[in-house]
């Protein structure tokens, strides 16, 4: 289920070009550098702050942190490994900011897509509704280390080594919060309702 | 086999269902939650919910969403900015 950026080499030949001339302070080649993954950058963000105006915000603040910090990158690691790393981080702040503030976490309705099959009946389409909405109030309820975990790996389908990178933690550790996160969200959405949704 | 089977079999099959469908037990362990997943309905199901899950999440992967225009705005004025200074500068 992991996607193709795994297959990819580290930084190639385009990517290190545009890098440098974004380090000499050419804003275009930054712009189309980080554009390549902005839209998967801004899905993650949704689902880690599960609201689209903040994560609006979020990515704003971690594309400026990524242009104003491109100098320190050395082209050890994929360029977007490095940039979802700030991504993560910032909407880390985001929550812990939300929470100082004693502010509960939205569900943004739009923050989880479960797309239906067309010959859903209604009855079939009240649960699927049910358990989308399941979904997304038992990820949001995660602390932010294990809905990390859970994002990165089982919903953008990052390689572990890749998500564990992101998150900034070695790869055993990664994998014991993704187990502890998929066993809160199955306790939460029920063993049924999760056979019930897949049949 | 009979060896391998303990009393707390289901809580530490119902904590571990998830490192099964991962592939991330050792062999040993593997057929200590099979051979309890046999015999109950409970762990054989949870198996198939984590399965379920997992197709569940990877679904609901926000593929199409593009990222608003604004995104870059930050960036772009924090390069204007930094233009203007470079101009005043040398100007002075």
């Amino acid at each position: 289920m992991t996607r193709s950026l795994t297959t990819r080499r580290p930084v190639q030949t385009a990517e290190r070009d545009l890098v440098r001339c974004a380090q000499a302070g050419e804003v275009a080649a930054f712009e189309q550098l980080a554009g390549e993954h902005a839209d998967r950058l801004y899905a993650v963000v949704v689902r880690l702050v599960a609201d689209r105006t903040e994560a609006e915000d979020v990515v704003q603040e971690s594309l400026l942190r990524a242009w104003r910090g491109i100098g320190r990158f050395q082209g050890h690691s994929m360029f977007y490994t490095w940039l979802y790393r700030i991504a993560v981080n910032e909407s880390n702040r985001a929550l812990e900011r939300r929470l100082r503030h004693g502010v509960a976490t939205p569900i943004d309705e739009e923050s989880v897509q479960i797309p239906a099959p067309a010959r859903d009946g209604p009855a079939s389409q009240a649960e699927q509704e049910e358990l989308r909405h399941g979904l997304d109030t038992a990820i949001a309820s995660l602390a932010p280390p294990y809905r990390t975990a859970l994002v990165l790996r089982d919903i953008e389908g990052l390689s572990t080594r890749e998500a564990a990178k992101i998150a900034g933690v070695g790869e055993a550790a990664f994998k014991s919060r993704l187990h502890q996160a998929r066993l809160k969200v199955r306790a939460a959405l029920g063993d049924a309702a999760l056979i019930a949704a897949s049949i | 086999m009979r060896a391998l089977r303990r009393r707390d079999d289901h809580a530490w099959s119902q904590e571990h269902l998830s490192h099964y469908v991962e592939g991330d037990l050792s062999w040993r362990a593997r057929r200590r939650l099979e051979l309890h997943a046999e015999e109950c309905p409970d762990c054989s199901s949870g198996i198939r919910a984590v399965r379920a899950l997992l197709r569940l999440m990877h679904a609901t992967a926000d593929r199409s969403g593009a990222a608003p225009a604004s995104i870059f705005d930050r960036v772009r004025a924090d390069a204007a900015r930094g233009e203007t200074d470079v101009d005043q500068a040398r100007e002075t």
